[in-house]
């Protein structure tokens, strides 16, 4: 076992804002937060998963998260994935599995062999939790069976599994026929965690408090919705490079003040630079949407070469886990754990009218499309994960849909003044492939000549526009 | 590929061999045929509807081509070739397309298999992920939307009459393959794994009532053959996904094991589990649905608190068939890519260890191209438990 292999240190990314620069320490500091929280037994932590909707009933019950995707990405970040991945492969699961359960699997199994931490442990390590919440969702094969894959290394480590389904887009069926029975299980499965929790921790949930911390997401929500809307502005002043960071707060830290204010501060940075017309690169010459795949997070310099070509990505499906609730049309509740509920449908159907009403569309389609509009895009770049099935599989598909609405020719459309216009509507896509945090899947001579002939493509169209 | 069978084997190998065959013929007839993919899909419901519920099928010779223009390589292999030969129009016959949520290869790309294949009827089941009451209350309302979905695409409502018959009838065919694989106690058995594969495989293309009459064939010219024809040799369970190419299994019986038993899709899984045929029928189709069929993509609590006991109860059933059919060792045969399979390996090798069953694990890319080095890998094992 190649348990000394370690990758040479990654280059730092440079960020465009100060909001994402200040990320790296925020998120070690909540992993030394998980270390001392277990070592000072006063707060019980948890393995858990992002985009669950229940961070709320976490913090309402002063339970500590621990995300174990999330160091699992710090651990592919630093390129120290490999010794952790190679240990999970020696027990018998295949390479070709999400690797963040790999790494996690392989961490755990380590870590509980030892009783301690494996060397090195990317900042301090992964502590051993009081319980975990797993979740079987529509979302994520992986997220029911990794915590149970784990369990076999500490069994004395009980995992409750929340089920979250949501309907999936059926043309021929208005998901509002549906969701009244979704929203009654939803709700069943969520009091069934408060049930679970409260049992853990010998806490009673105090649903006032849980009831802020919902409003106080909500408020968040719509914070960041309003502040990535920001990247509109020609130039941007914000790319995914940065938004790769900024997914922090969003995705590991809601439900806090700290969260908020992030945004509150982020938004202030980006309305300051529109001003000055500051943009993420200094001569935008295209801007591009991350139109789909987790980032490979051993390689996020590869953003700032697409940035000294003059691309920019003023928009990204990856991670904009949060839509506004305003436009959503939940019904009411005063119950917290209903509206819980109700977002998470609201947040998972968001698009299926608009994709209803054009031929050919779907929910991810539709995503794409208005964002390609608001946002000014000229091409797309996607990212192909080869061990992750959730977010990678369907891109190509995506694509072909979008190849239909965006052909190499012009068209002619029906203009403001109801004479025909000739338009250029061409949008180049590019798939990059590797992996999460399996960097052995990775080159980064290959992956930079195809952002290389890629850029050519958007150069080349831009030459035959202007001909 | 040819047995040289009579009698029920030799309409068995037609119909495996030219698989949908009768659905084609039926679909001429005006008759609705609905394909289908994975064990959680509720074959009775649409029995009862009227329609020809039909499992579609993959081919391990049959590269995959198209289905990659439109899929990405990184979904279960068998699904892709399942996919790849639709969007071939080699299901052509079908009038519509059932797809559950068997595991996120078939949640993420329903959107490339209703978009992709030109058919006027397509449903997409949820299947909850856990079980315990208030899944299985949701999985009957999901389960009630379906039938109202065909009602609508047949035109015919759906009684509670039809889903009792449905039930009878469909209960028979199970009876029917578990009385198969009793002429497989014997040593040597009866009955081959490859005949029996074939056989299921072939049942799933037709209508119930047919499969029902064609297992009767098969299991009078079974009863009929008094000796086997089988040499002794390792008992073998096959312990996996879904297996409906015939070569792993043939490879396994031309190096000498017999296949005994199996905890595959289109075997044990599809076939043993029976729904209750009292009481409501929605509520006995969620119940053998999601709690009766076992397959790891449902999450089932540790409800013993330790690992061993965790293990018995997600795995017994493996036990139980290890026991009955006097299994001298097994194969867990795991396509590249399945999740729900993958993540259970490590503690399917102890659950197999506590049974003193030997193991051997494989994990294959559902592709003719592979069985080279199968036969490798088999045959030492064979050796090192025969």
């Amino acid at each position: 076992m190649a348990e000394e292999q370690k990758e040479a240190k990654p280059k730092k990314r440079m960020t465009a804002t100060k909001a994402a620069a200040s990320i790296g320490p925020m998120v070690k500091e909540f992993i030394t937060g998980t270390l001392q929280a277990k070592a000072e037994g006063k707060q019980k932590v948890a393995y858990t998963f992002i985009v669950c909707h229940h961070e709320e009933i976490f913090r309402a019950l002063d339970v500590m998260p621990v995300w174990t995707e999330n160091f699992a990405g710090i651990c592919g970040a630093k390129r120290d994935a490999e010794r952790f991945l190679q240990r999970a492969e020696s027990l018998g699961l295949s390479r070709s599995l999400c690797t963040y359960a790999l790494c996690g699997i392989g961490f755990d199994q380590w870590r509980e062999e030892l009783g301690g931490m494996p060397p090195d442990a990317p900042w301090g390590g992964q502590v051993r939790p009081d319980f975990m919440i797993s979740s079987g969702q529509i979302l994520c094969d992986p997220r029911s069976k990794w915590y149970q894959a784990s369990q076999q290394f500490m069994p004395d480590v009980p995992i409750y599994n929340i089920d979250l389904p949501y309907p999936l887009f059926q043309r021929n069926q208005d998901h509002r026929d549906v969701w009244s029975y979704y929203h009654q299980y939803i709700v069943k499965q969520l009091r069934g965690l408060v049930a679970f929790i409260e049992e853990q921790t010998k806490k009673k949930m105090d649903y006032d408090r849980l009831r802020e911390l919902v409003n106080l997401s909500d408020r968040t929500w719509n914070l960041i919705d309003e502040t990535y809307k920001l990247r509109r502005a020609v130039p941007c002043p914000m790319g995914t490079g940065d938004a790769m960071n900024t997914m922090v707060p969003i995705n590991f830290m809601m439900a806090t003040q700290k969260a908020y204010d992030f945004f509150v501060d982020l938004k202030k940075e980006l309305e300051e630079k529109i001003v000055r017309g500051e943009g993420e690169v200094e001569n935008e010459k295209y801007r591009l949407m991350w139109g789909g795949g987790l980032p490979a997070w051993y390689a996020l310099s590869d953003f700032n070469y697409f940035n000294s070509k003059g691309a920019s990505f003023p928009v990204e499906t990856t991670y904009r886990m949060v839509a506004p609730l305003h436009d959503m049309d939940l019904p009411e509740t005063k119950d917290p754990i209903e509206h819980l509920a109700w977002r998470w449908l609201g947040y998972w159907t968001f698009w299926f009218d608009k994709a209803r009403k054009r031929p050919g569309s779907e929910p991810d389609v539709e995503r794409l499309i208005n964002w390609i509009e608001e946002y000014k895009i000229d091409g797309v770049v996607m990212h192909e994960a080869f061990s992750c099935r959730t977010w990678h599989v369907g891109l190509i598909w995506q694509l072909h849909q979008l190849a239909k609405i965006y052909k190499p020719i012009p068209v002619h459309v029906i203009g403001k003044d109801g004479k025909k216009e000739k338009v250029f509507k061409e949008l180049p896509s590019l798939i990059l492939e590797s992996d999460i945090i399996d960097i052995t899947s990775y080159s980064e001579v290959d992956t930079r000549n195809k952002i290389d002939a890629f850029v050519g493509a958007l150069e080349s169209i831009r030459a035959n526009r202007a001909a | 590929m040819s047995l040289k069978q009579s009698g029920a084997f030799s309409t068995v190998e037609t119909y495996y061999n030219d698989y949908g065959q009768r659905a084609k013929e039926l679909n001429r007839e005006g008759k609705k045929v609905i394909g289908y993919v994975c064990s959680f899909v509720p074959l009775e419901i649409i029995t009862a509807s009227g329609a020809i519920p039909f499992r579609v099928r993959g081919s391990i010779h049959e590269p995959i081509t198209r289905g990659d223009t439109l899929l990405e390589t990184i979904v279960c292999p068998y699904y892709r070739s399942c996919f790849d030969l639709s969007v071939k129009e080699k299901y052509a016959f079908l009038s519509g397309m059932v797809i559950p949520h068997g595991c996120d290869s078939m949640v993420r790309s329903f959107s490339a298999w209703s978009y992709g294949l030109p058919l006027s009827y397509f449903h997409f089941v949820n299947i909850p992920s856990v079980c315990e009451e208030s899944s299985l209350e949701f999985f009957g309302s999901e389960l009630n939307t379906f039938r109202k979905s065909l009602e609508k695409f047949t035109g015919k409502a759906i009684t509670e009459e039809n889903l009792d018959q449905a039930i009878r009838v469909h209960n028979e065919n199970r009876d029917k393959v578990r009385a198969l694989y009793e002429f497989r106690k014997t040593d040597p058995p009866l009955i081959s794994g490859t005949e029996l594969t074939m056989t299921l495989t072939a049942g799933s293309s037709l209508p119930v009532e047919e499969s029902n009459s064609l297992f009767d064939q098969a299991l009078t010219e079974v009863k009929g053959r008094g000796n086997s024809p089988l040499k002794k040799g390792p008992r073998i369970l096959i312990d996996g996904a879904c297996l409906d190419n015939i070569e792993l299994i043939q490879l396994v019986e031309e190096l000498g094991g017999n296949v005994v038993t199996d905890t595959i899709c289109n075997g044990t899984r599809d076939h043993f589990p029976k729904a209750d045929a009292d009481g409501n029928p929605i509520d006995a189709l969620a119940h053998r649905y999601l709690d009766k069929i076992n397959c790891p993509k449902t999450y089932r609590s540790n409800k013993a608190g330790t690992f061993e006991g965790d293990i018995e109860n997600r795995f017994g059933d493996i036990g139980t068939y290890a026991r009955e059919f006097n299994v001298d060792g097994a194969i867990l045969y795991v396509y590249k890519y399945c999740d729900p399979f993958g993540f259970e390996v490590p503690a399917r090798k102890v659950y197999y260890q506590s049974l003193n069953v030997p193991l051997l694990h494989l994990e294959d890319i559902y592709s003719a191209g592979t069985m080279g080095q199968l036969r490798t890998r088999i045959q030492a094992f064979l050796e090192m438990i025969g």
